[in-house]
């Protein structure tokens, strides 16, 4: 039986990710693959346009990872949490690379984020 | 033990759960990984059998489990225990480091992914994975989706 906190897997929250890059520098194998442009959002009433980033791909090489959690403790805005999803396996090297889509289909974690 | 001399550690498996699964195990334990196996046996998820039953239907496989850290050193051992592992086999990377080098991954002596000596069936994640994630593993294997390899010198590496 697992324990409904087990950290199983790593899960995203597109919605929530600034791309700010933070968990990519940080994570101590490096496997994480983040890939963003800007965009200028023009609101109503605003002096000028704002310059917002927009995540384009999301991806965490799980034949990498060591499920250290160092991003999911880092990332400031929740858009990484533990999942006890463990059954990922694949039967390529590249089936274990995950990307915005699988990842996000490990969302919601049944843990809450810490921290709320 | 030097490397020309690995002792026969296989051991039958039944797989709680999945009454078809029937394995043989040849466990290369190299680092913490290991420690999961005895755990998934401890749980109860592979019993141990004195025999396993190869004539009733079902999937009987011999597994070569690389569970941790290979190093160029060890490399030439698990050449050798996948040479003489008996046919049908299927190997296993279990880990981080059997699947890409994992925290090792600029070490020089160590081998970036098991993948580059043997044919690989199917690659489990994790540092270390779940004892659960090991069974989950070993189901996968019986998937139609797995090729099965058994040319050693491994065209469909």
């Amino acid at each position: 039986m697992i324990p409904a906190e087990a950290h199983g897997t790593i899960a995203l929250r597109a919605s929530a990710c600034t791309s700010c890059m933070i968990c990519v520098r940080e994570c101590p194998t490096w496997c994480i693959d983040l890939v963003s442009h800007t965009e200028q959002v023009s609101e109503a009433g605003a002096r000028r346009p704002k310059t917002v980033n927009v995540l384009d791909a999301f991806r965490i090489d799980f034949g990498l990872c060591m499920y250290c959690g160092i991003c999911v403790d880092l990332c400031p805005f929740d858009a990484l949490a533990w999942s006890p999803e463990h059954d990922h396996g694949a039967t390529t090297a590249a089936g274990l690379v995950q990307g915005i889509k699988e990842l996000e289909m490990a969302w919601p974690p049944t843990q809450p984020p810490t921290g709320n | 033990m030097t490397l020309h001399s690995l002792p026969s550690l296989e051991s039958r498996y039944r797989v709680t759960g999945h009454p078809q699964l029937r394995v043989t195990i040849l466990d290369v334990g190299l680092a913490c990984c290991a420690l999961e196996v005895g755990a998934a046996i401890t749980a109860g998820l592979l019993v141990p059998q004195e025999s396993i039953d190869t004539e009733s239907d079902g999937f009987v496989v011999s597994v070569l489990l690389i569970s941790g850290t290979v190093t160029d050193a060890l490399a030439p051992g698990i050449i050798r225990a996948w040479a003489t592992l008996e046919e049908p086999r299927l190997a296993v990377s279990f880990g981080a480091c059997a699947n890409t080098g994992g925290p090792y991954w600029d070490a020089p002596t160590v081998t970036k992914g098991i993948d580059q000596l043997i044919p690989i069936s199917v690659y489990i994640p994790g540092c270390p994975p779940r004892p659960e994630a090991l069974v989950a593993g070993l189901v996968r294997l019986s998937q139609p989706s797995v090729v099965t390899h058994s040319d050693p010198s491994g065209e469909s590496r």
